[in-house]
């Protein structure tokens, strides 16, 4: 076995290990401590969790090859909130009137690209301006959220539609519609990372600028690229969720770009870019959801789910440097 | 040593959830709360206190008690966690009232009652929902009038006296309910009092102190404000105090620590009272009706007290 095989095998395993532990934790905990009478590994519950992961697990696939590239986006959260606006504000516009459920799918196209001009926009002045993303999607964050504000003020941005909801609360084979969704989103961007070389670029980039410039990697275009990506993706998270709820606080997706990047470190990405994976990430989202649900069915207040999430983190990427540390040893001797 | 870490680390967690959950039992009544966001303010954190405080002196009930923290994703999550743990009957404070109406109908599909506490959801859902327990905005608005005109008539102002009203924000029930009541109430207990001007100061307190500037520039003579909420009251208190104008009397809602301490010092004439305790014990009491087969009407108010400087010994001071 060649040296640091292993430390990847436990770094890319760890977060499967902790899922497991965490099923076996809450269905022999739930036995005890659970009011219900169905069991933690109930089918239909763990069905729900996949579905309850897609808001935040659709985005999170996203970010992870933002932070494979070295960078961040801390807007996600507000572009989720102005996508929603726009998904269930157009659908009232008197421009529209006429077309009855046919302009669902338009209020989709509508909120879609609301996502991918604002992330390329984060794109275009990463590229131009040479300006860290961090402090770049940070200034969004706050730019989008009061686009946000001055749409609607503080109130809600509302249009219920059943045959949205009732089309968002199918199940096709045993499936809910968000977790197709989220399937999906992570297998195109699986492909992406692995098979093509936009996805091959995007770790070099992330390991070392320097040397793919040198390659003759592009790489402004190639963040534009990606922060589209994201955009596009936080989007796809609202227009999945809110097509199930049908109205928007000025306030929704506050936080997320938090849970996000949790979910993405959880997975084993690497802050500083040039490692991570998409399944992991996708990990590091049902670890989260399974702890919200499990401290929920066993009872347990739902403050303590922070608590535990932030020592967890903190355990996760101590970990990870230990195992680090180990592979750089094994390479000496 | 990984694992035994995180087992650790899952053992405290399971402690927590021991001291938090009762004993199992068979045959009580399973109630579910999704709450909107403990901690945010002190109303909120003092009703899940008096709730679980509540659950648990109850023998017959079982509770989970869950909190979205604000995010409505997580409440409805929440919903279909409850719905999937099979349990009697939900309570939602809603996070947003039409967002959860779809998880709402969800609950009504599989047999699960659902009882909304706090702020009601929109009209749309109603269906779904077995009953409201709250408190009765239209009433405290009312109340707030009989307040106002019973300080007219024992100051012998009763056939001369102008008011001022300073709304809640524009569109939130609440508002409009509580506007509705006082506007309907005083000219039947007043009929000579005289409501020269109303403008919304958005539940906002620097915003009510704005309105009420320009209300003590345009009037000479102003008797009386009522506002929505304490909140505005004092903004408006203050804008009277800078202004040196003094022997107005101020009616408010929603008593909160500032207007009660107000009260105490003499300057603020009166309030309702409304206690998150008895937000938090109408709300289980009202699920435990309907599990228990009790006519319960859809709107089930708890009652939301009088409260001014004659009688507010026998009231604690608000928390929030």
């Amino acid at each position: 076995m060649a040296p640091g095989t292993l430390s990847t095998f436990l770094k890319r395993g760890a977060i499967w290990g902790f899922i497991v532990l965490e099923l076996v934790f809450f269905s022999v905990a739930g036995e005890f401590l659970s009011l219900s009478d169905k069991a933690f590994m109930d089918l239909d519950n763990m069905l729900l969790l996949f579905k309850q992961s897609a808001p935040i697990g659709i985005i999170a696939i996203g970010m992870t090859i933002i932070m494979i590239n070295g960078n961040i986006d801390l807007s996600v959260g507000a572009t989720f909130a102005l996508s929603a606006i726009v998904l269930l504000d157009s659908m009232t516009w008197p421009m529209f009137g006429g077309l009855g459920d046919g302009v669902i799918p338009l209020a989709w196209g509508l909120a879609l690209m609301t996502g991918v001009v604002l992330g390329a926009l984060n794109g275009l002045i990463v590229w131009k301006t040479g300006v860290d993303a961090f402090i770049v999607t940070l200034g969004s964050m706050l730019g989008y959220r009061g686009l946000v504000f001055m749409y609607n003020g503080e109130q809600p941005t509302s249009h219920l539609n059943w045959t949205l909801v009732d089309l968002a609360e199918s199940q096709f084979m045993g499936l809910h519609t968000p977790t197709w969704f989220l399937i999906a989103v992570t297998a195109v961007i699986w492909f992406v990372m692995n098979k093509t070389v936009h996805g091959r670029n995007a770790y070099a980039i992330g390991d070392n600028r320097t040397a793919a410039i040198n390659a003759g990697i592009r790489v402004g275009p190639h963040f534009v690229i990606n922060f589209m990506i994201i955009g596009f993706l936080a989007s796809l998270s609202a227009v999945v969720f809110y097509s199930e709820s049908g109205s928007v606080n000025p306030n929704d997706g506050e936080l997320y770009e938090l849970w996000v990047i949790t979910a993405v470190v959880l997975g084993g990405t690497k802050l500083t870019g040039g490692a991570g994976s998409v399944l992991s990430t996708l990990g590091g989202v049902l670890a989260i959801q399974l702890l919200r649900k499990g401290l929920g069915h066993i009872g347990a207040d739902t403050e303590t789910v922070n608590l535990v999430i932030g020592l967890i983190l903190i355990a996760v990427l101590f970990l990870d440097r230990q195992l680090n540390l180990k592979g750089r040893e094994a390479l000496k001797t | 040593m990984k694992t035994s870490f995180k087992s650790a680390l899952v053992a405290t967690t399971a402690f927590v959830g021991l001291t938090l959950s009762g004993a199992a039992m068979a045959e009580t009544m399973k109630i579910g709360i999704t709450q909107n966001n403990v901690g945010v303010d002190s109303y909120q954190t003092t009703y899940e206190k008096a709730f679980i405080a509540a659950a648990d002196a109850n023998d017959k009930v079982e509770t989970v008690v869950l909190d979205a923290g604000g995010d409505v994703a997580r409440q409805i999550a929440q919903m279909e966690d409850l719905i999937q743990q099979e349990v009697d009957a939900i309570i939602i404070w809603p996070t947003n009232g039409e967002a959860v109406i779809p998880a709402v109908r969800k609950a009504h599909k599989a047999g699960i009652p659902v009882i909304v506490t706090n702020s009601n959801i929109a009209e749309q859902g109603f269906e779904f929902v077995k009953s409201f327990s709250g408190p009765d905005n239209i009433t405290q608005g009312r109340r707030s009038a009989e307040i106002m005109c019973d300080k007219f008539k024992a100051m012998g102002t009763e056939n001369e006296a102008k008011v001022v009203h300073i709304t809640g924000q524009p569109g939130y029930t609440t508002a409009i309910e509580r506007a509705k009541g006082f506007d309907d109430r005083l000219p039947e207990v007043c009929p000579n009092v005289t409501q020269i001007d109303k403008q919304p100061g958005d539940w906002n307190r620097e915003k009510s102190q704005k309105v009420m500037e320009a209300f003590l520039v345009k009037y000479d003579d102003i008797d009386g404000v009522y506002s929505g909420d304490d909140n505005m009251g004092v903004g408006a208190l203050n804008a009277a105090k800078a202004a040196g104008r003094e022997g107005i009397i101020f009616v408010g809602a929603t008593n909160f620590a500032v207007g009660y301490e107000a009260m105490g010092r003499g300057e603020y004439w009166g309030s309702i009272y409304q206690s998150p305790v008895d937000d938090a014990e109408a709300a289980l009491k009202t699920a435990i009706d309907v599990l228990s087969g009790k006519d319960i009407p859809f709107l089930n108010y708890f009652d939301t007290p009088k409260i001014t400087q004659d009688n507010m010994a026998e009231f604690d001071k608000p928390v929030f």
